[in-house]
Order: structure tokens, then sequence, then C-alpha cells
């Protein structure tokens, strides 16, 4: 079983990047379950979206991951990563945006709301972490919306050859393949970008 | 047949019109809307043909068009959340007497949790009420599977049947085979029969009472039989089908806490648990309870572990089933605390109390302690958007009201949002439509209280009315705020009454809510922009000085059918860092600089509104649409 939990802010693409994962696994021949926070969550709140892959041919029961046994989370907001961690399996990867999105009521309490102490927290918490830069990658591409693929091709390619995280099963060839089965035609050039210039960046990956 | 990624709601939709669906009613409630979109969306799209859909003005009238469709020989799909069924309860309740034709299936989704509901209503408990046969999916198969189903019980036996999935089936996916195109069956030739028996009366009432009964007996063995209340039989790491039950310990679920406690089962295995043998049993039809099916997973038991959210449905009927077959099986459930007796279930949940049940706690895995170090993960929850009209409205409305004594009834949309940090203008909330009513039962009790109702414009057409002749035949003391962002907001954007479309095509004229206003006797009715604090502001004060039922539109298009204004800008050498814009409004796109010395306006959030400009006293913050004088978003619709 393959694990991987999206987690993130209404509005950010979390639910894409679930159904671009989900469309690979599906190219594999594998059982696949995908389910999300639909609702009143999606204005503004906290989203989390669970992709759930029979990587081994099994079936697969339950729609949601348990608690400690995401093989992979893929945190969009840092914050968020922070809420999701308590998913992350004992060898789990960690994939977290850089950039800290205050809520209204981070604004409205006055203190500030900043990203470096919980990406410091994430990085001595996850037994595999990486830290995305995807504010940076988003405007090489030229597109803020794009941040949901930057961070799911750091997924994949965090984990190429590797035993945790996605644990290459995935590859990035995949990934853009499920990306254009899934993305309107007008929007595949500046996804394709996003992802090549995501993995580019991850390239040699540097997860601890 | 193609295999795609379909959400349970468009495998319902998918289901339901390879059944040949004719007529689709509903609603829209989180979690059941995507099920008439995707018919819309098929049918429009030239794949589903023949097919009628509409998203009706209520749950009420689109049960009663699907009985009135049925009669004719149609086949008929409502749709609807839980609270949708109370609704439309007083026709289900009649039609179940009255009897169907063509076949009528009710999609009605349940919300454990609840995650987006006011209750924790079970549809299973209503379909025993109303005497109504109910199907209850675990995954979006099984449930694709009963849809398909429910159509033929439906016309076999002349009854209503619901098919009732909870959230994590509506709004789970997975991929599905599905036909290029669909057709809906003819209706019959002829149509509509003339017939004493589609009028309802008193005598006719007692026999179909008593073929009620029948009928249902019959369901529930036919059922029992059937392949929705599978039974297998677990011994060591092997699970296989089984006829009948033969350890002495049992697992029954309901929904999808069948998949959760198959999942924890497996977890267990998976850890190197010795399980003892036992038995597994899925109840896929709760009511009418599949009597026989049980017995037979219930022979030789000592005890019985049930998994089922929302009430002890499934629990009832065994501890029935064991005072009438006089076994000595003890039952573990909601009832004596060993499963949640609220809430959701959840893989974790099921796995420890599976391995308490079985005997092989080991196996779980460690709790991991909590870590003293963590960070606070930010409070976030959902809120309105940045641009949202609400957000001026309730702004407006409580600077109206200030040092008035007042009470603000909301209602059921995105504006209860409003009840949120900073505007805090929603003092209560109780189901469609009650806002309005609700401040008349204020204005009553405390006469000089200044009682206001807001409502938004889908909710004001599905159950607002009728509040508002009351309060002008009573002359009730009110202002009725209507919040008309042209939208269903909250579930996705659907059509309604006073906007010129269906899900068939546009219509010529929209219903007007100034015209219901007047039509009603309303006098007093104010309009506003929301976006422009100071017309707003006049706008709520004329409406909540005038003596009886006034009325307040407050209209601006929703943020999420329309493209955005050019970002607002903050001039850092005006901006005094005073916060006040911040904690006036609290849109999300508004932050204050590390240093707190400044306000910042997210670039990507920002909607261009124009709102924070009127807010800052200092003249900070400049908008587009404010030098430009332009409205905000006219002629800005989205796609
Ligand atoms: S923008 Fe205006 S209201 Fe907001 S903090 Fe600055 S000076 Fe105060
Ligand atoms: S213009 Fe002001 S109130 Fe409107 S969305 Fe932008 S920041 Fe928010």
């Amino acid at each position: 079983m393959l694990n991987v939990l999206i987690a993130g802010i209404g509005g950010q693409g979390s639910v894409l990047a679930a159904k671009i994962l989900a469309a690979a696994a599906q190219a594999r021949g594998w059982k696949v379950r995908t389910a999300e926070t639909i609702g009143m969550a999606q204005r503004g709140g906290n989203v989390t979206s669970h992709v759930r892959m029979g990587d081994a041919g099994e079936e697969v029961h339950a729609p949601l991951i348990a608690r400690g046994t995401a093989d992979c989370i893929v945190a969009l907001e840092p914050g968020e990563a922070v809420r999701a961690l308590p998913y992350l399996a004992p060898d789990g990867l960690l994939v977290c945006a850089r950039t800290a999105i205050p809520s209204v009521e981070t604004t409205l309490s006055g203190e500030p709301y900043e990203a470096e102490p919980l990406l410091a927290y994430l990085e001595g918490a996850a037994p595999h972490f990486l830290a995305v830069d995807e504010a940076a990658i988003c405007e090489e591409v030229g597109s803020r919306k794009v941040a949901n693929l930057v961070m799911l091709a750091s997924a994949v390619a965090a984990s190429n050859g590797t035993s945790f995280g996605l644990r290459g099963a995935i590859g990035t060839d995949e990934l853009v393949r499920a990306m254009e089965a899934c993305v309107k035609p007008a929007f595949v050039a500046l996804n394709r970008a996003a992802i090549d210039t995501a993995i580019a960046r991850v390239g040699a990956p540097s997860v601890n | 047949m193609r295999s795609t990624l379909l959400m349970g709601n468009e495998a319902f939709a998918w289901a339901a019109l390879e059944a040949g669906v004719n007529v689709v009613a509903g609603y829209p409630g989180t979690p059941s809307s995507e099920l008439v979109e995707t018919v819309a969306k098929l049918h429009a799209a030239g794949v589903a043909h023949d097919v009628y859909v509409e998203w009706s003005d209520n749950e009420k009238a689109a049960l009663e068009l699907l009985v009135g469709a049925s009669a004719s020989g149609a086949r008929g799909l409502f749709t609807c959340k839980q609270m949708g069924l109370n609704v439309a309860a007083d026709a289900l309740l009649s039609a179940n007497y009255v009897g169907v034709r063509g076949g009528l299936v009710l999609f009605v989704a349940d919300d454990p949790g609840p995650i987006s509901s006011q209750t924790e209503q079970d549809t299973r408990r209503f379909a025993n009420f109303a005497k109504v046969p109910v199907l209850d999916p675990w995954n979006p198969e099984s449930g694709a599977d009963m849809m398909r189903h429910a159509f033929e019980v439906s016309e076999t036996w002349h009854t209503p049947v619901i098919v009732r999935p909870t959230t994590r089936v509506n709004h789970a996916s997975t991929f599905f085979d599905v036909p290029s195109e669909t057709h809906a069956r003819p209706v019959p030739e002829g149509g509509f029969e003339k017939d004493p028996k589609w009028v309802i009366f008193p005598r006719r009432s007692y026999a179909a009472h008593g073929e009620i009964n029948d009928r249902l007996h019959e369901i529930a063995s036919e059922e029992a039989a059937g392949s929705f209340n599978p039974l297998y039989a677990y011994a060591g790491e092997e699970c296989a089908p089984a006829d009948a039950g033969a350890a002495p310990l049992g697992i029954v679920c309901g929904g999808v806490s069948g998949a959760y406690a198959r999942e924890a089962i497996e977890m267990l295995i998976a850890r190197g648990a010795q399980l003892p043998a036992f038995d597994f049993l899925q109840v896929g039809t709760p009511f009418p309870f599949p009597v026989r099916r049980a017995r037979a997973f219930a022979a030789g038991k000592t005890d019985v572990l049930v998994f089922e959210e929302l009430d002890h449905v499934i629990e009832d009927d065994l501890l029935m089933l064991a005072g009438r077959d006089k076994l000595s099986y003890r039952v573990h459930g909601k009832l004596d605390g060993s499963t949640l007796a609220r809430g959701e279930n959840s893989v974790e949940d099921c796995a420890r109390r599976i391995a308490r049940f079985l005997g092989v706690t080991d196996a779980l895995p460690e709790e991991p302690a909590p870590d003293p170090a963590a960070p606070q993960a930010p409070a976030r929850p959902p809120v309105l958007c940045a641009g949202c009209p609400h957000r001026g409205a309730f702004y407006a409305v409580k600077r109206a009201l200030r040092g008035k004594k007042n009470v603000l009834c909301g209602d059921i949309g995105c504006y209860t949002l409003g009840n949120a940090k900073p505007l805090e203008a929603v003092d209560t909330c109780l189901c469609m439509g009650a806002g309005i009513t609700m401040a008349q039962g204020v204005a009553v009790a405390e006469p000089g209280t200044k009682a206001v109702a807001f409502i938004g414009d889908s909710t004001f057409f599905a159950s607002g009315m009728t509040g508002v002749a009351n309060a002008v035949y009573n002359q009730h003391d009110i202002t009725i705020v209507v919040l008309d962002n042209s939208t269903t907001a909250m579930t996705g954007g659907q059509p309604h009454p006073g906007i010129g479309r269906t899900l068939m095509g546009p219509v010529s004229d929209p219903i007007r809510i100034e015209a219901v206003l007047e039509g009603l006797g309303v006098t007093c009715i104010e309009h506003a922009n929301p976006l422009y604090l100071k017309e707003s502001l006049a706008a709520a004060r004329r409406a909540v000085d005038f003596e009886g039922p006034s009325a307040l539109i407050f209209r601006s298009p929703c943020t999420q059918i329309v493209r955005p204004e050019p970002r607002a800008v903050v001039d850092d050498d005006a901006c005094v860092g005073c916060r006040v814009c911040v904690e006036a409004i609290g849109c999300p796109a508004m932050t204050m600089s590390a240093d707190g010395s400044k306000m910042i306006v997210d670039a990507a959030t920002c909607y261009g509104c124009g709102l924070c400009v009127d807010v800052c006293q200092h003249g900070a913050i400049s908008a587009a649409v404010r030098t430009e004088g332009r409205v905000p978003f006219a002629g800005k619709a989205g796609e």
C-alpha cells in the first residue's frame, strides 16, 4: 500500500494533485482510492486529499489514510504540514512548501506567523524531509496557481531511487502523462513547465 | 466503456443514468450536490440522452414533482442531504402510502461528524419511520450497484427506495468503467392512468398500510439472500465469503465503517496478530432488516461487535433478534460504549476496538507520545472569501446597529461564516429559512430589540418566503436582509429561481426578489451595493429604523462566479499600522507586516472589491475599481 496525503488550504489545488496521482497509479493497473474534504472547509479552511494506492496489487478498502501510515505527505503550506504530521509513517517523507500563508485568525491574533520556526521543527520531526521553495519555482514558471504541481513533482523527484516516500514507484514521465490526462489542454504547457522546473530544482535530491 | 476516476456522487449519477432514469430533481446540500450536477453536465455534453434534470426550489418541491413523474410511469431520482429529507418528509410519507409506478429512488446523503451539517440524524432511522426500504453502501462501487438495484426494487414493490451514502462514500473517488452514452427509458405509452389509487384517503391509507407491511416483509427476505449483505469468515490470515456464521465471535458493520473495519483487520494481520476465527457481516440493507441473513450469521455467537455511524440502528436490530430468537450473544456497540456514540469512525479507532475484542492488543501500533516541542498548527477555519460581498453587508448592518440592542439571525449558506471574528454578525442559525421567522420571535418577546434576519438569495426562494408572509401578516417589526450574490455559493454555485438560468438552459424571466417582497406586502425595501460602505450604512439605517417589516437587499456577485478586479494597493507612507481595517472586516487578503507597522494586501488573494478602501481612515488603501469609478465585477461574469 502506498499512502499519499496532500495537505493544504482550500483553493490551492490539492484535489487536482490527488487526481493526477490517482491517474498515474491507475495507469500502473493498481487499485486506487482518493478522498477529499469538500464543502465548508473549501472556503479558505485547511483541506486534505488522501490518495491510497494498492501498489502490490492489493485491495484498498478505506478511502482515508490512517494516522501514522502516510508514506508521503505533500504539504502546500508549512502550518498545514504541522497539522498533517501525525499522519506520517515512521519512515515517511514530508515534502513541504516554504511559504507560510497566514489565516485570518493568525492575522487577528497580532502574533507574527512565519515559516522558519515551522520548517525548523518539521525538519527535525519528519523522518525524511524536503523543503521546496515553491514560490521561486512558481515565479520562474510565471503562475502561482501551479504550486500544487510543483510540490507533487518535487515529491516524485525526491522519492526517485529511494525506499521511502513514493519509493520511486511513479516515474517523472508517468507523472507528466497523468497530468496531461487530467488538466485542460490549455493548461498542459504551464503545468509541464511546473513539473520540469520542480524536478530540475530537486534534481539530485538533498533529502535527509 | 472507458475507465474514469469518478467521485462517489458521479458514480451514483452514472448508475442512475444507466438504469434509464427519466427525471432527476433535488436541492443542493453537501455532501449530495454533485449527483445532479453530473447528470446536468452529461446531458449538456450529449452523453446522457432524454433525461430531464433540475434544481428544484426546495426538497419538497423536488420530491412532489418526482412523485408526479413516477405516476406517469417515469423513473425518478430525488437528491438531497439528510436534513433535506426533513423538508420533503411530508411528501415521502404519503407517497409511500399512495405507492409509485415508475421507479422512485431517493438519494439522501448523511454526514457523520458532522462535517458540514447541523445534525447527525440517521436516514436509516428515517427510512424505518417512513416504512421505506433503505440501501446503505460502504464504498462508491457498492453504491452504484445499489442505485441500479433500487430502481428495480421500487418498481417491483411500488415503493419509494432510499439510497443513503455518507460523506466518505459521496466524496471518495475510484475508477469506474463508464459507457459512451446513456438513454432514459421511454415513459410508458399513454402516460398517467386515471385511478382512484392516486388520491390518498383514510380508507385507502388503511389498505395501503397493509400492503406496506407485507412488502417490507418480502423485501427483507429477498435482500437477505442478495449480495448487499455479504458475510465473510475470517480464519487466520484468510478471509472467505460464507453462507453462515460458524465462529463464536462476530463483527457487524454498516456503511463505510465496513471498509474501515476490514482495513483495520488487515492492518492487525500485517502487524503479526494471531486472530481467532470470527465472522464478518456487512449490513447493506438495514431497513427492512435482513433478519434471515443476520440469523445465519448469529448462529453460535457469544459476542458481536457492531460498527456503524450516527445511530445504533443495526445494533438495535441485533438486540431484537436476540430477544426474538432467544439467542444468548452479547451485542457490543454504541449502547454499551464499545464503539463511538457519535461522530465518524476510522481505521485507527476500529483497529483499537477490534484488537480488544479479539484479544490481540499486542499487535496495535504504539501511540506516539505528543511532542511537547511541536508548534501549534495555525487555526484555519473556513472564512468568507476575499472580495465576498457578505463581508461589507455584515459590517454595514453592524455599524448601523451600534448602540442599539440587537439580535442578528443568520441562516444556512456561506454567510453563516459571518459569525467568525472579526465580523461576529451571526447570533443564531437553525435551519433553512429559520432566520426570518426566529427574528419575529425575538421581536415579539422583546419589542425594544432590533431583530435582523440575514438570508441568501437561494435560501430566500427555498424557504424564506413563507417567513416573509408571516412577518407582513402579523406585522412583526423585523428587518430582512437579503444577501443576493446571484448563486447558491456554499454548495458550489448552483442556479436558483432568481437567476435567468436552469440546468437545462436559459429562462426568460428570473423571479425578482423585490417583486416577491412587494407582492408579499413589504413596503420598505432598501437597496445597496455591499462593497460601498457609505451607501450600505445609509440603507441599513433606513431599513432598521423603519417600524414594521422592512427589507434590505444587498446585491453584488459571489467571487466564485466573477473574475477578479485589479488588486488593492496600500500606500506605505499613508498607512499608520493602526490595524483598523484588519479588525473591522478581516478580509483574508489582508495581513500585517512582520513588524506590525504596515498592512499588506496579498496580491494573489485580493479580489479587488474595494471595500477596504472605505474602512481605512487614513486613505492608505486604493483600488482600481474606485479610482476608475467602476462598479466592481460588473461585466466580469466568469465562464
Ligand atoms: S491600511 Fe489604513 S486601516 Fe489598515 S492599518 Fe493601514 S492605516 Fe490602518
Ligand atoms: S480589495 Fe480589500 S477587501 Fe477587497 S479583496 Fe482586496 S484586500 Fe480584501
